[in-house]
């Protein structure tokens, strides 16, 4: 699996954008259906406060693994990182968007690291996780 | 015949958590309904990075998981995630996670811990390493959380 050969990834490039139905079917295949979780236990979660049941914080993580995927390929997934803050809920029937834009390319052996901004709003444009990926290219 | 090695779980709480505390996941095979699963959960068309090499993130909560290894769990918010991919996660790879707690601490009077992880192959080898911090709601002060 080798490392992207580098195709012209600019700084200040926005990747194009990923949409995403948080549907509860989806939460219940990402997180499993269990009584007394927020997750799948919609009872359980109005009781703790929440309107509905949340979306794992760590669902946002794959979606932005997604789009580096879509920029980097193997780069992403031999040699790449991601460091994310989830700042905001995420519910059932929320439709998300993940976003990334260029932010620096740096030489490390022989390669170029490419740093992304990235950041995931929902469908009131709220951001529920914001934070940084990098991968690699030759 | 020798009695079962049973775990004792403790009621998590700021007190009860030890800095240095270390987990370890059982072993997973990685199916592929794993990666199928996955790729419908995040409405991802294209899991399979190439023949065999499964989503980078595939794994993610069998370490978000491991302080369920040693304690009762009531409620949490998971609050950052940190990944370092060394090598890629393979469909039927065995794959585990080991975890330790290096940090705990009280913010605007919520209760945090931290927790640095790596998932290796059943070789040894590192395929992700790296760290995520969640909050403690404890069972009488849990108005909101999760129970992640």
């Amino acid at each position: 699996m080798a490392t992207r050969v580098e195709t012209g990834i600019a700084v200040g490039q926005a990747l194009s954008p990923l949409v995403k139905d948080v549907s509860q079917r989806r939460i219940d295949a990402y997180s499993g259906v269990k009584p007394r979780s927020i997750h799948s236990d919609e009872a359980w979660a109005r009781q703790k406060g929440f309107r509905t049941c949340l979306a794992q914080g760590m669902m946002s993580t794959a979606y932005v693994s997604q789009l580096m995927v879509n920029l980097l390929g193997p780069g992403f997934a031999r040699g790449g990182t991601m460091s994310m803050a989830f700042v905001k809920p995420v519910y059932a029937g929320d439709r998300l968007t993940a976003h990334g834009v260029v932010k620096d390319r740096q030489n490390e052996s022989g390669a170029t690291r490419v740093v992304v901004e990235v950041w995931v709003e929902n469908q009131h444009g709220e951001k529920t996780a914001v934070g940084h990926a990098t991968g690699l290219v030759s | 015949m020798a009695e079962p090695r049973l775990t004792k779980f403790k009621k998590l709480t700021l007190e009860t958590l030890q800095v240095g505390d270390e987990f370890v996941s059982d072993d997973h095979l990685v199916l592929p309904e794993d990666i199928e699963a996955h790729g419908f959960a995040v409405e991802d068309e294209h899991p399979w990075l190439a023949e065999g090499v499964a989503p980078p993130t595939l794994m993610a909560n069998q370490a978000l998981h491991l302080r369920h290894s040693k304690y009762l769990v009531h409620a949490g918010l998971h609050a950052r995630m940190e990944f370092s991919f060394v090598e890629p996660i393979r469909l039927g790879m065995r794959v585990r996670t080991r975890g330790k707690v290096i940090d705990k601490y009280e913010r605007r009077g919520k209760p945090y811990m931290v927790t640095e992880y790596v998932t290796e192959d059943d070789a040894g080898r590192v395929l992700v390493r790296g760290q995520f911090t969640q909050m403690i709601i404890p069972e009488p002060e849990a108005p909101h959380g999760h129970t992640r």
